[in-house]
């Protein structure tokens, strides 16, 4: 009996938050990987756990059941389904390769639709912050580095993103920082998390009223009078304190999450953490990180970006981009019942889009690029089993801070499935051909 | 691929000496050829300027800053905006144009070559696929390596060998085309929110001056053998005067300069190019370095034009864009880069009514017209810092006619005028001057034998414009030559038109230059396993992810010299 | 005024973009070449008149355009855009962008509005009996130039950011707001005649807010300054008293928010900075 060698890749990035943790030792034997060492626990699951609740065939609904067909023909409906559409939309992106989401905005723009990432959910109102505010920030490398102070506002990196602190902030060991003592930890959060448990100073603050609490920390740090005595349930004594942490430290880094960017305020959340990092670096230095969570959510807002001019909500359905959270947004134009159809690449916004969204769309035909069964790919009219990135296909993604990296094909993918740049190809392919009647 | 006859053109190639005759220009496989058969398509250029493709040495159109710009201003693009056609896909503009629309708008004015000059190695592979997606044009990028902390060390321990071989594997690692010093020092300064002013201050926590990188960078240049110079931005852009800084960063290199070549490239000295002491205080040293640049051959510049209108301004000079953004008070941007450098981006508008603004436009004109000899300063808005890469047919329309200058002169803040030296010089650039400065000398200061001009064996990029200086008072008739420069009546690359009456009909692939050292291999091995011992302490990639394949390339296009090391 | 009727004829789901619905653009048309214009149905191409009839007259020059629209048209984006004159009366829901850019002329609506209601708008009068959105009278995206003039009065509740960016102009909102009226306002005056959620004038540079309802608070980055009877308005004097606060302290701000007194005890214990 031949067997098949055990191999032992080195540096492998592991695709799943976007820590971007790139020095994963993976075995494998043939298509079985034995073992992920140097990453998280979830890493380990991810790499391990490849082949379970796999899609494995093309499927088309017919007769009201998903029944399995051959790739031509499942392109070949998808297609039909895409040409048909007055207002599709494109959605997911980002647990895809950059290479992928160059595909779907070029098939975006050939059927005319919009096209937009899971930031729209997430972390959207950080972009929208920028937007006002700009942002003064830097890689993770520099926090490793230099940060005396680190800043954790609405986020829970020990559960969200586990090796943040220890590749990049308070237990990692940078050229002028070599100890935990070397470095502060405030955290800021609603109730005292597991990261909260490991600051040095944890700030309660009342669910939303983060915006009032950045306000006052800016009002303190531009040397103004607060006169509430308490603001978002924290002393004002506090907040003068903290802004005084603030302003000594040398090099201070605050990283922030959906605390800050889904709860009341939002974006305007978002614009005054900019604001009060931007305020900071009049007095010292000061740096803000946004904790992205897909591994490539970044990705796709950069190279829709860079191929549109906009970053998320991409509205090509007139042929040039057009920009508009709250319009061209795939929850609100769900919600009001616009979009006819939709194509879903590796996201479930079945189980994560809000109840009204979901109900519109069960109600149109939506074609799902998934590696793994999920209740959007149960809902479908049309499914094309893909290769996991980073696992089964190569890809470049991009991490938390804007490093690009490149995922590493470590296994094949399970006969007959394809990766997602393989499937949108042959999509515009088959579009192009049918004709686009406009 | 099929042949190509340009008949009848007023032919301008000056890498050729070929100062205005009537030519045709043969062309087949994408080369200029002595001749084509009888079956090849025939383009009529009769009244016409041929001249070799736009070769754009400096704007800043691809990688991580730029796109950090255009994601932070969706107010620059809803204005400008491009829907697709059957030849071309959907866009934005405006300062900061989205990737095809940059390809498309670049060869409407006849340009086929773009380098893009500031990329942080780390992230140069995003670099890499923006410049992948722009099409039409060639392109390449610039390194930067002037804050760099294994260029410090290098240059702090004296060890010039293992830096040039460093740089060598920087180069092929990112697939870069020559060595970019921004800032030199002052980058590694901002870690600490500090900057540095002149060559003489100290790098904190790595003891050396901004004197010792550039000179140290300049001899691995020539120890390497380099196409190009290496291309500075002098320390102390936010200052009011900074002129003194630029003088003494051209003079510091002066004994590392080649044969034939030049050693250092200075960029949009516009933004250095000013005396005094205080903004109110503004003058121009436009003269004095003119004077310089004039006197010695080791250097060349770019002006870096300043347009009265909207702009990004977008760098590598961290430091220099907080301090500019808290005149500005607009939207600032920054990202440091681990063990590299950095980048910073403010929104601004320059107004005629500003003094400031005033003076610096003049003081880019300046440059331009006295220094003499139009082979040492190139045509660039540093775009989009002086203003959009389409401007280039108005600040041509600028050079080609004083009148076109004493009219703007006219409207700008009265007490700038009065400063200038520009109302008083009357030079007006002649077409085949314009063609050196916008592409026979770039080509050459570059190093791209195949560019630039229309010689046989050269690529077969080329421009015609609809103007015909025998018969074109070009002073008196500037704005039929800045619309003719808008709008290229064709542009043809690698053998095939692509643009027609200033309108995209065909899109084809550039390719991506990049050069390649080879060094010896006992001073590279030296080097790496050095390298490798301390990669992971000042990085969080590992090094064996760090490096980008040529594959990663879509069309990769590769200048390999033999290095002295 | 010449009188021209544009009636719904199908339920829209689909967005569509119909600048042309605007006096500017009808002015000294037929009836048959306003029906042949263009709009966008999602990413077709329509023509006007398959999705509405249109009937009645009209004039010459914008000025002398009365629009009345007949129907839902909460799907129909961008109606009124850069309009200078004349007047649009829609009998129904509105769109998004509704009088985007608007120099002059009036535009009434029977029911509610969509989101960006009078985006940049320079001159003229909208009036809403309904409900509104988001973003009245604001800016673009990553712009900071609001409306710079005219008036928009609102019978209904108002969304976010009413007046976000505001250059100078009067919002008037007789209903409820939601949080960060005036955000980043500049000049002009935005009035809510009930209750706001808070956060009113956040990071404002100039111009006012004025309360009459509850405020929901007051930002850290504002200063009680005094009590005052009366509050202005434009030409209208609104009788208080008011608690005045100046801010934006962190945007260097020289604006004002007022909240009327009775209304806003949860801001009593200002009154300690009272001047005795």
């Amino acid at each position: 009996m031949r067997t098949t060698p055990k191999t032992t890749l080195q540096d492998v990035l592991c695709t799943f938050c976007a820590s971007g943790c790139d020095n994963l030792e993976i075995t494998y034997e043939g298509r079985v990987i034995d073992s992920a060492r140097n990453g998280c626990a979830i890493s380990v699951s991810r790499f391990t756990t490849a082949d379970r609740s796999r899609l494995l065939k093309p499927l088309v609904r017919k007769g009201g059941k998903l029944r399995p067909t051959t790739f031509a023909r499942a392109i070949d409906r998808a297609a039909r389904i895409l040409n048909r559409a007055k207002y599709p939309l494109l959605y997911g992106w980002s647990q895809t390769s950059c290479e992928a989401i160059s595909k779907g905005i070029e098939l975006t723009e050939l059927v005319g639709g919009l096209i937009d990432n899971t930031t729209t959910s997430c972390h959207g109102p950080t972009i929208l912050g920028v937007q006002d505010a700009g942002e003064a920030t830097c890689t993770l490398g520099e926090v490793r580095h230099s940060a005396d102070l680190v800043v954790y506002w609405g986020c829970n990196p020990v559960h969200s993103h586990p090796r943040h602190t220890n590749r990049y902030t308070v237990f990692s060991e940078g050229r002028f920082r070599r100890t935990r003592k070397d470095r502060k930890l405030i955290v800021v959060d609603v109730r005292k998390t597991d990261t909260a448990k490991l600051a040095d100073r944890f700030i309660q603050v009342e669910p939303n009223g983060d915006y009032e609490l950045l306000t006052a920390l800016r009002t303190a740090v531009n040397g103004e009078e607060i006169e509430q005595d308490t603001i978002a349930g924290v002393r004002v004594e506090t907040v003068e304190e903290i802004a005084e942490m603030m302003m000594e430290c040398e090099f201070g880094a605050l990283f922030f999450g959906l605390g800050l960017t889904m709860t009341s305020g939002k974006h305007r959340n978002t614009e005054a953490a900019l604001a009060l990092v931007k305020d900071l670096n009049y007095v010292t230095k000061f740096v803000i990180v946004p904790m992205r969570g897909w591994f490539n959510v970044a990705g796709a807002n950069e190279v829709s970006t860079w191929q549109t001019g906009y970053p998320y909500a991409v509205d090509l359905t007139q042929g040039y981009p057009k920009f508009n959270p709250g319009d061209t947004s795939a929850i609100d134009a769900m919600t009001r019942g616009e979009v006819d159809a939709a194509l879903v690449v590796a996201s479930d916004p079945v189980s994560h889009f809000p109840r009204e969204a979901v109900k519109h769309l069960l109600k149109i035909p939506v074609i799902v690029l998934e590696p793994k069964r999920t209740p959007t790919s149960e809902a479908a009219e049309v499914v094309l089993p893909s290769a996991m990135l980073g696992v089964e296909a190569a890809g470049t993604i991009y991490r938390i801070d804007g490093v690009p990296l490149e995922a590493k094909k470590v296994i094949d993918p399970p006969l007959g499935v394809r990766s997602d740049v393989e499937i949108l190809d042959a999509m515009i392919k088959r579009v192009k051909k049918l004709g686009a009647r406009r | 691929m099929p042949e190509l006859l340009i008949r009848n053109g007023y032919v301008l190639d000056p890498l050729n000496g070929i100062e205005g005759e009537r030519m045709d220009i043969a062309i087949k496989d994408g080369r200029i050829v002595e001749s084509v058969g009888r079956k090849a398509r025939v383009l009529d250029a009769l009244d016409m300027t041929v001249m070799p493709g736009g070769v754009d040495i400096h704007s800043h159109i691809a990688g991580a800053k730029a796109n950090c710009a255009r994601m932070m201003r969706p107010e620059d693009h809803s204005r400008d905006t491009e829907a697709k056609t059957k030849y071309t896909r959907s866009g934005v503009g405006h300062t900061i144009p989205s990737v095809f629309t940059t390809g498309y708008r670049y060869a409407r004015m006849g340009y086929t070559t773009v380098f893009e000059p500031a990329t942080p190695p780390l992230k140069t592979r995003h670099t890499h696929e923006e410049l992948n997606d722009i099409p039409i044009i060639d392109k390449g990028c610039f390194p930067l390596f002037g804050n760099n902390w294994f260029v410090m060390e290098y240059v702090k321990q004296g060890r010039i060998e293992e830096l040039a071989a460093y740089v060598a594997w920087m180069l092929e690692a990112t697939k870069g085309y020559a060595i970019k010093i921004v800032n030199p020092g002052g980058i590694e300064a901002w870690r600490w929110g500090r900057n540095l002013r002149h060559l003489d201050d100290n790098v904190p926590n790595f003891d050396v001056t901004p004197r010792q990188i550039v000179r140290a960078l300049c001899e691995v240049n020539r120890l390497l053998n380099l196409p190009h110079a290496v291309h500075v931005h002098p320390n102390g852009l936010s200052e009011p005067g900074n002129y003194q800084t630029t003088l003494d960063t051209m003079e510091c290199a002066r004994d590392f300069r080649r044969e034939g070549r030049t050693i250092m490239h200075v960029t949009h000295v516009q933004f250095t190019g000013r005396k005094g002491w205080s903004w109110a205080d503004v003058r121009s040293g436009a003269p004095e370095i003119a004077d310089y640049v004039n006197a010695h051959d080791h250097v060349s510049i770019d002006p870096g034009q300043l347009i009265f209108t909207n702009v990004t301004w977008m760098t590598a000079d961290g430091p220099a864009m907080f301090a500019l953004f808290k005149l500005a008070k607009t939207k600032w941007f920054n990202a440091d880069v681990e063990a590299e450098t950095g980048a910073g981006i403010v929104s601004a508008t320059y107004k005629k009514s500003n003094y400031v603004n005033a003076m610096q436009w003049g003081i880019a004109l300046e440059l331009a017209l006295l220094v003499k000899d139009p082979w040492k300063v190139y045509l660039t808005t540093d775009h989009p810092n002086g203003g959009p890469f389409t401007s280039y047919p108005r600040v041509i329309s600028w050079l080609v006619s004083n009148q076109a200058r004493q009219k703007l002169l006219d409207k700008i803040n009265k007490t700038a005028k009065r400063r200038l030296n520009l109302p008083g010089i009357g030079r007006e650039y002649s077409l085949h001057e314009i063609a050196t400065i916008t592409r026979a000398a770039t080509a050459k200061s570059l190093g791209l034998e195949s560019k630039g001009h229309l010689g046989l064996g050269a690529d077969a990029d080329i421009a015609i414009y609809d103007i015909d200086p025998r018969k074109l008072d070009l002073a008196r008739e500037y704005k039929a030559v800045r619309k003719a420069f808008a709008h290229a009546a064709y542009t043809v690359k690698d053998g095939r038109i692509v643009v027609k009456k200033g309108e995209v009909v065909r899109s084809v692939r550039g390719r991506t230059f990049w050069t390649k050292p080879k060094v010896s291999d006992d001073v590279m091995k030296t080097m790496m396993t050095g390298l490798a011992s301390k990669f992971d302490d000042y990085y969080t990639v590992r090094m064996a992810n760090y490096p980008i394949e040529e594959n990663y390339l879509t069309a990769s296009q590769v200048i390999t010299t033999s290095a002295g090391v | 005024m010449a009188d021209l009727a544009i009636t719904v004829v199908r339920q829209f789901r689909i967005p569509i973009t119909a600048e042309c619905i605007s006096p500017d653009s009808v002015a000294g048309k037929s009836l048959r070449e306003i029906e042949l214009t263009q709009v966008w149905e999602g990413n077709r191409r329509v023509k006007l008149g398959s999705l509405f009839r249109v009937a009645g007259e009209i004039g010459r020059t914008p000025k002398d355009c009365a629009i009345k629209i007949l129907g839902d048209v909460s799907a129909v984006r961008r109606v009124g855009y850069e309009m200078s004159g004349g007047s649009i009366q829609i009998n129904g829901d509105a769109g998004m962008y509704l009088g985007e850019r608007m120099k002059g002329g009036t535009i009434t609506v029977s029911g509610n509005a969509g989101s960006w209601l009078g985006t940049q708008m320079r001159g003229g009068q909208i009036e809403v009996k309904g409900n509104v959105g988001d973003s009245v009278g604001g800016s673009v995206r990553g712009g900071s130039k609001g409306m710079r003039g005219g008036t928009i009065t609102i019978h209904g509740d108002c969304g976010t950011e009413a007046g976000a960016w505001m250059q100078n102009g009067t919002i008037r909102i007789k209903g409820n707001c939601n949080i960060y009226a005036g955000i980043h306002m500049r000049n002009g005056t935005v009035l809510v005649e009930r209750e706001c959620q808070g956060r009113a004038g956040a990071q404002m540079t100039g111009g006012k807010v004025i309360v009459l309802g509850n405020a929901g608070g007051v930002l850290p980055s504002f200063q009680f300054e005094e009590i005052r009877e009366r509050a202005k308005a434009g030409d209208e004097r609104i009788p208080g008293p008011f608690y005045v606060f100046s801010g934006d302290a962190n945007e260097g701000g020289k604006g004002q928010l007022f909240a009327r007194v009775p209304d806003n005890p949860d801001l009593k214990w200002n009154e300690r900075y009272l001047e005795r």
